[in-house]
């Protein structure tokens, strides 16, 4: 996934809702290591009872797009396509640049 | 110097190679030799379909470091009933030193607060902060939860074999054509029953997805877990020390890593917690000494309540008793006194 193009990440998940808590987790495992000096990460975790609450993911990259992620329909390989797909017209356009 | 003598390959000493890990691999499995690679002796032994010892076969080789592994999270599972789960996200190795260093310095304070008033557990020392592999923690976890071994008598062995091993297992085993083997933590009966049964569930399952790291504590020591909370996962109930007094947490490494841990929840005597309840574990006042006596407190209170509760109809018909005689006898002292008042004026008005 490329990540360079990220500024911002907001998330609001619980880690026990099997479905929406293991992509939100395994997404932000999937930021390098140097990401928290480089973007703005911000993580809201809810508790065991609130499990059934939505969750949300949304980014926002250097061209101040924004992106929402809608946590019920896709996947992690889905939302990694997402990102992929923006960040690659954003590098394209950073090499024609020079 | 004399010439080296020539000696035919027949008269070597035939000696079976075993490579390092197979030589020291655990003793709860049988060694499978492996055939040297050199020539072809004809005086292999067979590789053996059913263990010589009284133990069942290892579902994977021993040797492999997934099987060390597993054997290593059964005992730190079984040893340590408080347990907290971390997401760790690319923390470096300049990072988790510094963490667990900070780490360390904290426990190592309430530790020597606890051993001068009296308290000389030491639970600190024991207590670590390490990275697992997940899914291997899955499956001993698994195995802890669903599996509880019946370590009978060894003299009645062959019995006690057959019954310590799972129904299914035992089947397996007698097709060998030999009593049942004992069955042990990584043996495929006890990983055939609790893994392919999917209504058995722990609780925990959705968080064991990704970069796990576990703090592991000897003892449930609400002490110990709120030190830990103020280094791993301050909250307000639960400050981080301060720069001035504490220089070396607030220095870029440590915060950087700190950044990338999340709390997941824990595990505490077998049930599962979420960062709340784990963080009223840590709230506890006084530790489980203190725990224990307030709990001893409550139902000692709970019967003087009973007592008091009803003991009150018989008081206070007492006390209302009581009063209406005080109030009789004040009006009697009334009626005696205007009584006397009016033979006290006659006499002076006569006198």
């Amino acid at each position: 996934m490329i990540t360079k193009y990220i500024t911002a990440v907001s998330t609001a998940f619980s880690p026990f809702n099997a479905r929406t808590g293991k992509t939100v987790r395994n997404f932000l495992a999937l930021l390098p290591p140097n990401a928290r000096s480089k973007m703005a990460i911000d993580v809201k975790m809810f508790g065991q009872a609130e499990a059934e609450k939505p969750a949300s993911l949304s980014l926002k990259f250097k061209d101040g797009k924004e992106m929402p992620l809608d946590l019920e329909k896709m996947k992690l390989k889905d939302i990694q396509t997402e990102v992929d797909r923006h960040s690659r017209t954003l590098r394209r356009a950073e090499e024609l640049a020079g | 110097m004399p010439p080296r003598p020539r000696l035919e390959p027949a008269q070597l000493p035939r000696r079976l190679y075993l490579c390092h890990q197979c030589r020291h691999a655990s003793l709860a499995t049988a060694t499978t030799p492996a055939p040297p690679l050199e020539y072809d002796s004809p005086m292999l032994p067979p590789i053996p379909t059913h263990s010589s010892t009284r133990q069942s076969l290892s579902h994977k080789p021993p040797e492999f470091r997934k099987s060390q592994l597993h054997r290593q999270y059964q005992s730190l599972l079984r040893s340590s009933p408080l347990i907290l789960l971390f997401q760790h996200n690319n923390v470096n190795a300049t990072e988790w030193s510094g963490i667990r260093r900070e780490l360390a310095s904290a426990l190592r304070k309430v530790d020597e607060d606890l051993a001068k008033a009296g308290d000389n557990a030491y639970v600190g020392e024991s207590t670590k902060l390490q990275i697992v592999q997940t899914g291997i923690f899955a499956s001993a976890l698994k195995v802890v939860e669903f599996w509880k071994p019946k370590f009978g008598d060894i003299s009645a062995a062959p019995a006690a074999g057959g019954e310590a091993a799972v129904p299914a297992g035992s089947a397996g085993a007698i097709a060998h054509g030999q009593a049942p083997a004992e069955a042990h933590g990584l043996s495929e009966e006890v990983w055939r029953a609790v893994a392919l049964n999917k209504e058995l569930t722990h609780g925990l399952e959705p968080l064991l997805s990704g970069p796990i790291a576990l703090l592991t504590l000897p003892t449930v020591s609400p002490q110990h877990l709120k030190a830990a909370f103020s280094i791993l996962a301050p909250t307000p109930k639960f400050p981080a020390p301060k720069r001035r007094l504490n220089p070396t947490y607030h220095e870029k490494p440590v915060q950087e890593g700190l950044q990338k841990l999340m709390l997941l929840g824990a595990r505490v005597e077998g049930k599962v917690f979420d960062m709340e309840g784990a963080r009223w574990v840590g709230g506890i006042e006084g530790g489980m000494t203190g725990l224990r006596s307030q709990l001893v407190g409550m139902l000692g209170g709970m019967g003087a309540q009973i007592t008091s509760t009803l003991e009150a109809a018989g008081k206070s018909l007492y006390f209302t008793v009581e009063g209406r005689r005080d109030m009789l006898e004040e009006e009697e002292k009334k009626a005696n006194a205007g009584s006397d008042e009016p033979a006290k004026v006659e006499s002076v008005g006569s006198s």
